[in-house]
Parts: C-alpha cells; structure tokens; sequence
C-alpha cells in the first residue's frame, strides 16, 4: 500500500456498506478512525508505510453495525459515499463518517490481505 | 389613440394558450388517454399558482423557491406535451402499419420494468485560488437546484446556496423512477440564478439600468447588465430550442438558467459512486455562472422487476441429476432474481421460511427442454449450473403440458431481462430512501478553515484571560517539581488557595456524569506580573498537562497493544530550553475562541469520565525509565473519544496505567475544554475519534 504523493493510486478495494445504528438521538456506526493529513503518521500502528497520512480503522465495537459489514481493525478507509479519504484531515474524516441525514455508509476499504489474495488468485491462474 | 401594445400582446398570448389547451384536449381525447391531460391540466395549475406567489412574494428564498417550482412546472408541461405528441404520432404510425398488414411475426418480448435511483449528487466547484481566499467584497452567491427527467417523470432536487466558500455542490436528495425501461435515459440538469439582492428586479427600464451599470463599478456593471438582459448566455428558460406549445408566462423575479446538463444511461449504472462528465452551458459573463469543475459525482443503482419481484411461481417436481431417477421432490418453486426458490409448501413463501433448496439462475445457467418422459409425455426442463468445476443438473417437471410451456416462458423472458438489464441482474443493488425527518438546521454561513475548526464549547467560560496564564504558571510550577518526587500526583489533590473560580458544577453537556468535585490545582501564590514572560513557556507545559487529563476510554486501553507510538511527549521538562516556544498570539487566539463560546462544536465531546484516576494517567517519571533520549520521558498516546452527538458512550472504564496514583478528582470544565482543544491541537497526538 505503499504510494507517492500526488501521484494516481492503484489498490484493491473491498465495498463495505455500514447500515448505522441508531441510539436514542445518536446514529452510531461502530468503529474508530485514526490518522490525517494533520496526524503524525509515524505513530500510526496498522499502516506499513510510516509515511502514510491516510485514515485507519484502529478499533472495532464488536457487535456493532461495522463489525457486522465486515469492516476490520487496520482496514485503511479510501473512500466515503464517493468522498475521498486519501487526503483528508482527520476532522473532514470523522465528519464524513457522520453526517446526520445520511443511513448508510458505503466505504471502499483496502488491507493487506486483499493484495495478497488477488496477487494468490492471479498466480495460480496464470494469464496466457 | 394610443394603442397599448404590451396589452394587446398578452390577450393574442391568452388567446393562444386557450388554443392550445384545446389542441391538447382534443389530442388525449383522440388517444382516450386521459391520464396526461390531468396532469398537465394539474402542472398548468400549480404554474399558474406559482407565478402568483412570485409576483407576490417580497422575500428573497421564497422568490427563488417559487421561481424554482415555476422551472419544474413548465419543464413538466414540456414533457408532458411531447409525450402527447408522441403518443399520437405513435398511433398514427399503427394505423399505417396495419394498413400496410405485413409486419411480420414481431418479437414482442418486452424486457421487464425497473426502479432507478439516483443519489449523492456532487459537482465540484474550481474556483480560483484568489475567489477562494478572498475575504473582503460581497459574496457572490447563486441559487441552484437539479431537474431529473427519466420518461415521463420529472423531479427536482433542493436548492442549495452556492457561494465561493463551498468546495462542491451537494444535493442530498435520493431519487426514484419507478418505471424506468433498460434502455433509460436520465437527464440530469443544473439550473442556477444569480442570487444577488440587488439584481432581483427583471423590468427595470433599460435607460436607468444602463445608467446603474456605468456608474457601478465595472464588474459589478457587467453582472448588472447580465442579469437585466436575456443575451446571449441565457437562452429561453424553458429549454432551448422546443417549440413553444405553452408560453411560458414572464413574470418579474429570479429566473433560473440551464447551466450545466448530461445524460446517463444503463452503461453508467455501478452500485458504487461513479463520475461523469458535465456539458455546461453559459459562460463567465453570465450572472448565472459558477465555475464548475465539469464533472458530477453521484451513484446511480438499479432495481429491475426481475430482481426485486417474483417473475413466475408455481408448484413443481424437482429432480437432481446424479440422483435416485424416481425421487421427484415436489415443491413450490417462486422465481426470482436470481434464483429459482423451492420451497416446501406455498405458504412457506409468504411467511419467509427458508427454501428447501435454491436452483441458480443467472447468466451461465442453461435452460432445456429434455425429450419427452415416455411415462408423463410431458417435457422436462433441465436446468445446469456449474458450480466450482463440476456441473450440476435439475430437472424440473410440472403436471400439465400448459405449466410446462409457462415455466419455459418465464424463463426466457428472464434471460432475455437479465441480458438488457446486464450488470443490475448481477446482484441487487440497495435502494434507500430517506427517511423523512426534520431538516438538518441550515448551517451557518461561515466558510474559512477557523470556523471549520471544531471546537467543544462549554457553559460556564467565565475565566478571564488572567485566570488561564495563572493556571498556567501553576502547572508550570508543577512541571518544575515533577523530578523530585514519585508522589507528584498527590500534589494535584491539595486544595488550590488562589483558584481564581468557585466550584464549576458539571455541564449538562457532559451527559449526566457524577458531578465533578471543583478542583484546584495547588500552587504558591504568583505574582500577575510574572505571567505575560511565562506564558511562552508554561503553553507548552499546559498543553501536555491537558493531554495528560484529557486520556479516557478504551482507545487508550489498547495502548497496551499497540507497539510503542513513537512520538513522546514531554512531560518533564524543567529546563525552559526545551520547551517549544509558543507565539503569543495563538494563545490569544485560542482564549479568544474559547470566549466566544463555540456552539457549533458540539458534537465533538469528551465525556466526563467519573473514574477519576482514569484522567491522569501518565506514569510518574521515577517509576519508569526514561525511553529516549530526551531524558525523563513517558510515552503517552492520547486519543480522544467522541461520539456523533453528545452522548458519550464511554467503552468501559479505563484502567489507570499507574496503580499507585491516587484518585485524581477532575479538573473543572473549562479547564477540561481548553485541555480537549489543545490534546486535539498538538500534531503529537495520534488522535482517534469515535464515529
């Protein structure tokens, strides 16, 4: 996950769409977030690249609406009902997340084990 | 005598509308369709209502919202017309065909029906960096809203204010077409108007206007003239080049113009947000125009009848291939999406009892009628799926030739829904719609990344700017005695003499929690004077002393599995050079902020944590060894938890990280929200929220 600034980033994504719940007044989704472009990214546990300012899933409520969807820790967010989170301040992050209109969540996320799948299915079935 | 033109000219348009009503009528009564003759009869109502209300109205958001409903009432007219028209030429072509009676066998299999949806609308704005930043001169706001057509329907979106402080325009809308053909075409629209009060006068007289644009300055003029005139960049605000069946009446009050359109189809359909390209229509000399980026963000998701509803149903046999040749299973099997459903009984559908089993059928199903069984002397319908590497086979069997063939039927047709549907039969994309409730508050207007800061308010700031550096200075005398002993922490505990406030009861914001005990921090008498030379260096210290309170909840308790986060902060720093000067004027800034008592932040909060030991939790310096080589540090990662509105919901209680610490009572809440501020202003946090 490895990528340079300014540059078109390639990744592999999983849709994750996160029905939120709601408590009393609150609409809650279950998870939360670290990181941004104003975070030291260097204290960011889950990434692999320490100079990645990107938003990660660091903890997950089990149980909630997040676990359920199959959102898991360390999951880097790259996208938020079409906004993206690449580039963000870890405040526009949050406030993306929780929008009061909005029911669902649709998140495109990217982890490690998804490259290592994709990259395990293309090698067993070498392209002619 | 004097004719008065203006007069005459609207009787010959009243005369002409009359007419014109006639055709109409007498064109649905032709097609004994009555149907669109209501509705254009209701949307003629609802125009006529809404340039009343224009003509009448004097506040500015209710022109523009008449103005609006004005726009989709004519829009809708249009259309409905030419639905007409088409109906009628439509017929007028059977008529010929038949007459002509060799038309030969047509397929008529029509593909299946479905919902589309359209949602998240964005467009992004690109406005010059000089726009943008600017702070000083009049905003320059424009009204603007989308008309959807799909068909016959036509809808509208709210309309959204866009002024140079937005960075996109959001139509949180969802819409639905009910009755959408695969082969859809949806129109999407951007009207905008110029929303200037000034220029809200459509008949000031030319002589007067031109004189208003010379002596204004030049480009105000310029937009002055734009939005008097109907030049160039406003083309007819109904549409452009339709002939006009109805006139659209001119009434005084904003118009809105065509400024940006494009056509989706199936190809864009994706249950994910996609771009697409916008056409735009006008330029910069128009009053109406903002400077589009020319794209659109939305997602667009589709729900064929075929996935959603059940196409066929019936009771069947079902026999696997492979199996016992006289095990027929007989079975209720329902169609849909999909799948072929079999259930055990009919009423197992209705009341959502799981299937017996599933059959598969999507696109590599193959369907086929066997010979005939030499027994029934009815066909069987094989059907195959591969599943992995292996094919599967059922046969299916039905008691009369009739079912047989209407089974074969309902199978062909839902190959042939699938096959124009395309990637909508893959899987069924959700549809949501809204739920209706109160509409969000209208957010203020302020646009600069300050306001955009979020910042928790609390009720009682009734400290001067005196009472913050003097707390400072203590915690800064604190600082000063932390190496000598591991029992600082029971320095927090004494009673604070000269604590500038009285007890500061709990904020009702903090939800509820126990009451805080008032605290004060202990400290020897400080001389006023001492505090303006100190407050450069006692804000840094301040600062980790509220990042150290301001750790709570389970973010926290992860620490311990976390590895190390690198960054420390400094938590002892007795010599000054260390510390890292702070300017004055940020400080200003800050009690500044706090003094306006920022509202808008509520809905970041740190929950009160009762458990007083959980607040400080930094361990005492003594007590561990020093991690780098910064000398006496602890390793702290602050995290704040916030909740979505002010309910904290606090993960269980913290541990506090060093057991010897006496209960720590909570510092008071304005002390607390300047901590909050600052814990989230320091880059040295790693923060995590909540959401």
């Amino acid at each position: 996950m490895s990528f340079v600034p300014g540059q078109p980033l390639t990744a592999v994504v999983q849709r994750i769409q996160i029905q939120k719940l709601r408590q009393g007044e609150n609409l809650i989704l279950g998870f939360s977030i670290g990181g941004g472009i104003d975070q030291d990214p260097g204290q960011n546990p889950f990434s692999d690249d320490k100079t990645d300012k990107g938003i990660y899933v660091t903890r997950i409520t089990p149980g909630g609406p997040a676990d359920a969807a199959g959102l898991r820790m360390g999951d880097k967010l790259m996208q938020v009902n079409g906004w993206d989170m690449t580039m963000v301040t870890h405040d526009q992050a949050r406030k993306r997340l929780t929008k009061k209109n909005e029911d669902v969540v649709r998140l495109l996320v990217t982890r490690k084990s998804l490259e290592e799948a994709v990259k395990q299915s293309m090698g067993s079935f070498p392209r002619q | 005598m004097p004719v008065d033109k203006f007069a005459n000219m609207e009787e010959k348009l009243w005369i002409l509308e009359d007419l014109n009503m006639m055709y109409i009528r007498q064109i649905a009564l032709s097609l004994q369709d009555s149907d669109i003759q209501k509705k254009i009869d209701h949307e003629i109502r609802m125009r006529d209502g809404a340039c009343k209300l224009l003509a009448a109205c004097s506040q500015k958001d209710q022109a523009l919202e008449a103005a609006k409903s004005l726009q989709t009432c004519s829009t809708r007219i249009m259309a409905y017309m030419s639905e007409l028209q088409r109906m009628k030429e439509a017929q007028v072509m059977q008529k010929v065909t038949r007459r002509s009676s060799d038309a030969g066998p047509m397929d008529n299999r029509l593909p299946c029906k479905g919902k589309v949806a359209i949602s998240d609308l964005r467009i992004p704005l690109m406005w010059k960096d000089t726009e943008y930043f600017k702070n000083k001169g009049e905003l320059h706001r424009c009204a603007v809203f989308c008309l959807l057509q799909l068909g016959g329907e036509i809808f509208d979106t709210d309309m959204v204010i866009v002024d140079r402080t937005l960075t996109d325009i959001c139509f949180d809308n969802t819409i639905v077409f009910n009755e959408a053909s695969p082969g859809f075409e949806l129109r999407v629209e951007l009207y905008s108007c110029c929303s200037e009060d000034d220029y809200s006068a459509g008949s000031t007289p030319r002589k007067l206007a031109s004189k208003l644009s010379s002596s204004l300055g030049r480009s105000a003029g310029k937009k002055f003239r734009a939005a008097m005139e109907p030049g160039p960049c406003s083309p007819v605000s109904n549409g452009g080049a339709a002939p006009l069946l109805l006139p659209v009446p001119s009434v005084p009050g904003p118009k809105y113009h065509l400024l940006a359109h494009t056509t989706l189809s199936l190809s864009h359909v994706q249950d994910s947000f996609r771009t697409h390209d916008l056409t735009i229509s006008g330029n910069e000399e128009c009053s109406y125009w903002l400077p589009l980026y020319g794209s659109m963000c939305s997602r667009l998701a589709a729900q064929p009848h075929c996935m959603t509803q059940q196409m066929m149903s019936g009771c069947l046999r079902v026999k696997q291939v492979g199996g016992d040749p006289q095990s027929w299973t007989k079975v209720y099997g329902a169609l849909k999406g999909t799948s072929l459903f079999c259930y055990h009984r009919q009423e197992d559908v209705e009341a959502n009892v799981e299937p017996a089993f599933t059959i598969a059928i999507n696109k590599e199903t193959r369907i086929r009628a066997s010979e005939k069984d030499p027994q029934s002397k009815v066909q069987n319908i094989c059907i195959s799926n591969q599943y992995g590497g292996e094919e599967v086979t059922h046969t299916l069997t039905t008691d009369s030739r009739d079912d047989t063939h209407r089974w074969m039927e309902a199978f062909w047709q839902h190959f042939y829904d699938m096959s124009q549907w395309k990637q909508c039969c893959d899987d069924l994309m959700k549809i949501e719609l809204p739920s209706p409730r109160k509409p969000a508050p209208a957010t203020p207007k302020q646009g600069s990344l300050y306001h955009e800061m979020v910042i928790e308010s609390s009720d009682d700031l009734s400290s001067t700017v005196s009472d913050i550096l003097a707390r400072r200075m203590q915690e800064l005398e604190l600082r000063s005695q932390l190496g000598t002993s591991p029992t600082w922490m029971s320095v927090f505990e004494e009673n604070n003499p000269i604590s500038a406030g009285r007890p500061r009861p709990c904020t009702s914001r903090l939800s509820g929690h126990s009451p805080c005990t008032p605290h004060r921090l202990p400290r020897s008498p400080v001389s006023p004077h001492r505090c303006p030379q100190l407050s450069l260096l006692s804000s840094d210290a301040s600062l980790t002393s509220d990042s150290d309170s301001h750790c709570s909840t389970s973010p926290c308790s992860h620490r311990h599995g976390w590895p190390e986060p690198s960054s420390n902060f400094s938590l002892l720093s007795s010599s000054p050079s260390r510390l890292r000067p702070r300017t004055l004027s940020l400080d200003a800034k800050l009690s500044t902020l706090r003094g306006r008592g920022y509202g808008g932040g509520g809905t970041l909060q740190c929950p009160c944590q009762p458990p007083a030991s959980s607040l400080l939790a930094p361990l005492p310096v003594s007590s561990r060894s020093p991690r780098s080589q910064r000398g006496a540090q602890t390793t702290l990662s602050c995290s704040s938890s916030t909740s979505s509105n002010s309910s904290g919901t606090s993960e269980g209680s913290h541990s506090p990280e060093s057991s010897e610490g006496a209960p720590f009572s909570r510092p008071s809440p304005a002390r607390r929200s300047l901590r909050n501020l600052r814990a989230r202003l320091d880059p040295r946090n790693w923060l995590q929220s909540q959401v």
